[in-house]
């Protein structure tokens, strides 16, 4: 093997390594957390969910070879856009909708429909203040 | 945008992977690049044009209508 194949080849092998010690604590966490809770011990089992998490975030931040490219970077922005653009529909047809639906006695919707509404209220505003902020600083 | 990626990596006889750990992306980065599917950001465009020593305009034609 030549040496840049050599050297290629240990690139990608650190990142598989950190990418799958950064999910496997994730897993670990979860796996934590549902022994914990089988085992009547919630608490511990949400510490070592935890715990988990944070392994996950610290090896993400940390690690010495950039697990996510460009990319993916832009595939999740993306992503991100169409998701908010489909619960844009939602919250814009949904509301409305609802409220008409109970006011003429149509139809009574579960307590949840409303509270699914206002969830998405505070996902815009958030999503709002963020933007805002974004943009007075560029 | 059209480019010539694919052109200068096998003059070079490099495989994606090679050229993926040169430049520190994905090989699945330069394979959406090479098919057109995926325009680099300009700091990557500079690095691909530094790694096989040319102009951003000999890799990739943004294709102006002017």
């Amino acid at each position: 093997m030549t040496e840049s194949a050599t050297s290629t080849t240990d690139w990608f092998t650190r990142r598989r390594r950190y990418k799958r010690l950064m999910y496997g604590s994730l897993v670990a966490g979860i796996v934590g957390l549902f022994i914990g809770s089988y085992l009547d011990q919630f608490l511990a089992g949400v510490v070592v969910y935890w715990a988990g998490f944070f392994g996950m975030l610290g090896v993400w931040q940390f690690s010495p070879v950039d697990l996510y490219d460009e990319r993916d970077t832009a595939l999740e922005r993306k992503a991100s856009d169409y998701t908010l653009g489909v619960f844009a529909f939602v919250l814009v047809l949904g509301a409305p909708g609802g409220i008409a639906l109970e006011e003429s006695g149509v139809a009574t919707l579960p307590p949840a429909f409303s509270g699914a509404m206002w969830a998405l209220v505070a996902v815009y505003a958030v999503f709002s203040v963020i933007y805002t902020v974004l943009r007075r600083r560029s | 945008m059209k480019n010539s990626l694919r052109n200068h990596r096998e003059q070079t006889g490099e495989s994606q992977a090679d050229l993926a750990a040169a430049v520190g992306v994905s090989r699945q980065s330069i394979n959406a690049i090479e098919r057109e599917r995926y325009d680099p950001s300009l700091e990557l465009a500079f690095k691909l044009a530094a790694h096989y020593d040319c102009r951003i305009e000999e890799l990739f034609d943004p294709e102006l209508d002017n």
